[in-house]
């Protein structure tokens, strides 16, 4: 192998690729990165690609470069990652000589060692194609979805988005447990999928949404839910994932259907109050709402650490309540609703609150909610 | 055991030198021939210690002790205020909470936590290397044992891979999988044990103990 490529597009396919890759690979093969110059079949003029894969995800992109003689070599993803962002601003000369790669670019220069190419497992195929979306809709949507999912593992289906099709519109839902996130929008999937629902590892799903949907792309969603598979792409990139296996916790019961009270909240000075007054909050325990009429106070901390309040005017409707929320959480709430405004409703101190966003005409939004536990206010 | 209140002055000779200036100090003599040097703060840790084996000299106004490497602690005691000796007996041992063993008791309660339909063999599963923790059957009967951890690390998967590569061997069991529990699991263990194809669980043990807790949740 021996190429020219442009040194922005290679450093960021590789970035973009080895993201992706396992920080502890079990077999050094998955830890690495495949360059494979002139073998693609040519579409749009790439003619080098650039793929990872630890059969989990999988993650394929193509970069323009001047082939002079094609090849494949497997080299350490993250040693390459780090290297092509390092790279002066110089076209890079990449050659394979036996067993050694060789990575020239101005007056740096650089040698690593290959792995078999024969021992790298074969990528997944893109499934059948489902439909597309506008990238930045899909983006955005992913992201105020995918805040609530859980962190930890100790149960898989927490830890998932799940993509539901119905007929002329996507649904998204998380949840931790302690927070549910779910936006619905419209779109037309292809006519031969039927209607069903796949739960999608969250931290690779918001990785993709955010790369994959720049402003003006298309995304595509393509989905094989019997083999556990679904595909994206957009922005000449394309990758995989394994759906996860478990069932998602009927959240539709868990929606209230009513409210007692209601405030309309500006978000930009919530959040900054939020952010002033949980200093005092030791390891994000509580901050409290205390909502009276045209006004709510946050407060936090007590009387052995230091306490702290804030006041800002709201348009609240209902008997004043006091209640508390853990403040990282409602600060991701606050932030994924995306709007200059967010409603907040509830009905008691220990029933689950909803934000939702508010439009341009002061009304309530729709296609978007985060519902939120309160937490047990002190004594 | 012998305890002695002095007023003295440390000084270490070794690899390096360190100072402790005269002043009243508690110290312990083992039946190991270790001595350490402690003040009256700071837990369990000596200001200045010697391991064993090493050799207490003890000349009047001046202890030297001494290990193999040329290393000396050389005490300067101005004055004795206490000296006395006890026979302690033989050290039973520190005894944890049982937590592993309590874990284990507790799954072996709710097996259903690692799996719907799943069904208990027995605990203690007599392998010819030693008794694996549990021996379930899943919902479809297959055998699946269970490795209990209190903290999963590489070991506990090994240990896992052994008793699983044994079992294996039984026409009557095999195939066996296997799960890694524990209460938190090294990154390092988890890679190792889905490498190998065996299920990791992290374990709550508050939770399995029937304590939930007093949390706000969703559901």
């Amino acid at each position: 192998m021996k190429i020219r490529v442009e040194r922005d597009g290679l450093a960021d396919a590789v970035a973009w690729v080895a993201r992706s890759l396992p920080s502890r690979p079990p077999v050094p093969v998955l830890g690495g990165v495949m360059l494979d110059a002139g073998s693609s079949d040519g579409d749009g003029g790439d003619s080098l690609t650039v793929s990872g894969f630890d059969y989990e995800v999988s993650a394929t992109v193509g970069v323009p470069a001047t082939v002079a003689d094609g090849g494949k070599a497997l080299v350490s993803g993250r040693l390459l990652a780090d290297i092509t962002k390092a790279l002066p601003n110089h076209p890079v000369e990449i050659a394979v000589d036996g067993s050694r790669m060789t990575i020239t670019c101005g007056s740096a220069k650089f040698s690593l060692p290959t792995m078999p190419v024969e021992d790298y497992p074969a990528l997944p195929n893109m499934p059948q194609l489902a439909g597309e979306l506008a990238g930045e809709i899909f983006g955005e949507a992913v992201a105020q979805v995918a805040v609530a999912a859980g962190k930890d593992d100790t149960l898989p289906m927490l830890t998932g988005v799940r993509l539901e099709i119905g007929e002329g519109k996507l649904t998204l839902v998380a949840t931790d447990r302690f927070r549910l996130a779910m936006r619905e929008f419209a779109w037309e999937p292809n006519e031969t999928l039927s209607e069903t629902a796949v739960l999608v590892p969250a931290k690779t799903l918001a990785d993709a949404a955010k790369t994959l949907g720049g402003a003006g792309n298309k995304v595509e969603l393509s989905l094989a839910a019997n083999d556990g598979l679904l595909g994206l792409s957009g922005n000449g990139r394309r990758t995989t994932t394994r759906l996860l296996d478990a069932d998602f916790p009927k959240y539709r019961q868990l929606l209230p259907s009513e409210h007692s009270a209601a405030a309309i909240i500006e978000v930009d000075s919530l959040v900054q109050a939020i952010k002033r007054v949980s200093l005092v909050a030791e390891r994000g325990t509580q901050v409290r709402l205390e909502f009276v009429d045209g006004g709510l106070r946050l407060s936090a901390g007590g009387d052995d650490e230091g306490s702290a309040e804030e006041e800002l005017p709201v348009e609240y409707t209902g008997e004043p309540v006091t209640i508390a929320f853990n403040p990282t959480y409602l600060l991701e709430g606050v932030h994924a609703v995306r709007t200059p405004k967010a409603h907040l409703s509830f009905t008691t101190p220990s029933r689950p609150a909803l934000l939702k966003p508010v439009d341009d005409d002061g009304g309530v939004a729709p296609g978007y909610l985060y519902l939120l536990m309160p937490v047990r206010l002190p004594g | 055991m012998r305890l002695v209140i002095a007023r003295c002055q440390v000084d270490y000779v070794g690899r390096l030198t360190a100072h402790l200036p005269m002043a009243n100090r508690l110290l312990l003599i083992k039946a190991d021939g270790s001595v350490s040097i402690h003040s009256d703060d700071r837990a369990f840790k000596p200001l200045n210690w010697m391991s064993p084996p090493c050799w207490l000299i003890e000349d009047p106004g001046m202890w030297i002790v001494q290990n193999k490497a040329g290393e000396k602690l050389i005490i300067t005691l101005e004055e004795v205020m206490h000296d006395s000796k006890h026979e302690l007996g033989r050290e039973p041992g520190l005894v944890k909470d049982g937590v592993e063993a309590d874990l284990q008791k507790l799954l072996a309660e709710h097996v259903h936590t690692l799996g719907e339909g799943w069904s208990l063999v027995r605990r203690e599963f007599p392998t010819p290397i030693g008794p694996v923790d549990l021996m379930c059957r899943d919902h479809a009967g297959a055998s699946v044992a269970v490795e209990i951890k209190r903290r999963g690390d590489i070991d506990g998967v090994e240990q896992l891979t052994r008793y699983l590569e044994l079992l294996n061997r039984d026409p009557l069991l095999a195939p066996v999988r296997g799960v890694f529990a524990a209460q938190q699991i090294k990154p390092q263990a988890r890679t190792l044990a889905e490498d190998r194809g065996i299920r990791c669980v992290v374990l709550d043990y508050d939770e399995l103990r029937g304590i939930e807790s007093d949390e706000f949740r969703l559901f």
